[in-house]
């Protein structure tokens, strides 16, 4: 019931959004500038949660290709889990922890301090004011996220395969090049294009919809980041089933 | 350089001071079990969520490389196997921590904020060892119980899946699912798990108790909560792995 009063608050609120975009195009000094800060302040979380999806997946792959006898299938593996799944979900879900998080409490501590009524007050749309800037720079900078994260998980399964399992990185790389094709990479951008969205109308609604005091921030925060990466989750099975299904 | 050491020795500090309040026995129970009994109820449905629709995609995506070698039977142990040694540990652990931790850390936050934390200790109640320690102990019980449950729930997914959905036949798929996985495994994955809740614990416990500036400090205790923790517990994944499973072996 709760539940089901919430979606609907999320429903209205999307209409809001969808109104107050059509009626005024958004502020794009304000754009490029969350396209900045998302994009830059991200980017050392992002790396390292990459780096290390990259080495696991090579030891687990090494791992569990052993009884094929299947050293070889390692860089596919590697491959085709980390560029369809894992990198792109990992660095969603990295994104929504880092930025999301950010958004949801910046918005929520404006909303108990009653600075959105102000803005409201001044005839400013809130909507139009917070909301754009931080949706359109999430989608300006994700795919770009995403697309770095994949190859920085590949370069570190690749080091991990040659510098610590003692496999051939030609035989690597030729196997990871068979697995790949730039419709997977583009596919891959998509996805991250698809969840930057989820990220930042969630986060923002969260942030909207805040309580009172200063649990009511730590409440929408932790609420947000749940939230998304669930539904990030889902979406990619989704996405992975209509695409390669 | 020097400010990121004294961080460490602050976070180890904590940390040491959530150990010999347990060791000493000065943890309430009564505390402790509430705490397990919220993180608990609040991690389950986002655990579950999240580990099933992985399993479902790993059956999907490894379907499609044993069909190139005719081995589809092999799709249920792979999936086990993947989800009990990484997926289940490592995403159970990101929920975990950004359901159970960022929430401590939020409870904390605002405790420290209304000044809750000082009045403790007025009363001469450790605040450490009442408000803090049941919570971190809370997070390391809860962690591999909730991981326990999401392999259930991702080699669910699988099932769903492979059989429901692209037709491998259901018999198979229970009669492999087992070969690729060995009690060490579940060992692995439950020592794993019990570490990623103890970084976890600490962590949000150590960020919520030393919040400041007001309600926007709240949110950036959350903030950074899951964001380190999740880095941490990343970071001792790779090591973890590398000692069950990597370097050597065949």
């Amino acid at each position: 019931m709760r539940l089901l009063a919430a979606a609907g608050r999320f429903a209205y609120f999307l209409a809001d959004f969808a109104r107050a975009m059509l009626r005024r195009p958004p502020p794009a000094g304000a754009v490029l500038e969350e396209a900045y800060r998302i994009g830059v302040r991200s980017l050392p979380v992002l790396l390292v949660i990459a780096v290390f999806v990259g080495t696991n997946l090579s030891l687990q792959g090494a791992n569990a290709f052993a009884p094929l006898g299947g050293q070889r299938l390692v860089g596919m593996f590697v491959a085709m889990a980390g560029v369809r799944e894992m990198a792109p979900v990992i660095a969603a879900a990295m994104i929504a922890a880092k930025a999301g998080t950010e958004m949801a409490s910046q918005i929520a501590v404006m909303r108990i301090r009653e600075q959105i009524d102000a803005l409201e007050v001044m005839a400013v749309n809130p909507l139009w004011h917070l909301v754009a800037p931080r949706l359109l720079g999430i989608v300006l900078v994700l795919p770009a996220l995403t697309i770095l994260a994949v190859f920085v998980t590949l370069l570190a399964s690749l080091a991990v395969a040659v510098l610590q399992l003692g496999q051939s990185g030609a035989v690597f790389l030729a196997q990871a090049r068979s697995a790949i094709t730039v419709a997977d990479l583009v596919f891959c951008m998509g996805k991250g294009l698809a969840f930057g969205v989820i990220i930042a109308l969630v986060s923002c609604f969260f942030g909207f919809h805040a309580g009172r005091g200063p649990e009511g921030v730590g409440r929408a925060t932790n609420g947000a980041v749940v939230t998304v990466s669930v539904s990030v989750v889902f979406l990619n099975y989704l996405l992975s089933a209509v695409f390669y299904g | 350089m020097t400010a990121t050491l004294a961080l460490l020795g602050r976070i180890a500090a904590f940390g040491g001071r959530i150990a010999v309040a347990t060791a000493r026995g000065r943890v309430p129970p009564g505390e402790l079990a509430a705490h397990l009994h919220t993180v608990v109820l609040r991690c389950l449905g986002p655990v579950l969520a999240v580990v099933f629709p992985f399993g479902m995609v790993m059956a999907l995506q490894g379907l499609q490389i044993f069909r190139l070698y005719g081995a589809e039977r092999l799709i249920s142990p792979f999936v086990a196997a993947a989800i009990i040694r990484e997926l289940s540990p490592v995403m159970a652990s990101v929920l975990v921590a950004a359901q159970g931790g960022s929430s401590f850390a939020a409870e904390l936050g605002a405790m420290r904020i209304k000044e809750e934390l000082d009045a403790t200790d007025v009363m001469a109640v450790d605040s450490v060892a009442f408000h803090a320690a049941p919570r971190a102990l809370a997070l390391l019980v809860a962690c591999p119980l909730l991981n326990l449950l999401g392999c259930v729930s991702g080699i669910l997914g699988g099932y769903v899946s492979a059989v429901w959905i692209e037709g491998e036949p259901a018999g198979t798929f229970r009669s492999a699912l087992w070969d690729m996985t060995t009690p060490l495994d579940l060992v692995a994955s439950v020592t794993k798990t019990t570490v990623f809740g103890a970084i976890i614990g600490v962590l949000s416990c150590f960020l919520g108790f030393h919040a400041k500036g007001g309600a926007a400090g709240v949110g950036r205790a959350v903030n950074d909560t899951v964001v380190w923790s999740v880095l941490a517990f990343i970071a001792a994944n790779y090591l973890l792995t590398s000692a069950f499973f990597g370097g050597g072996t065949p």
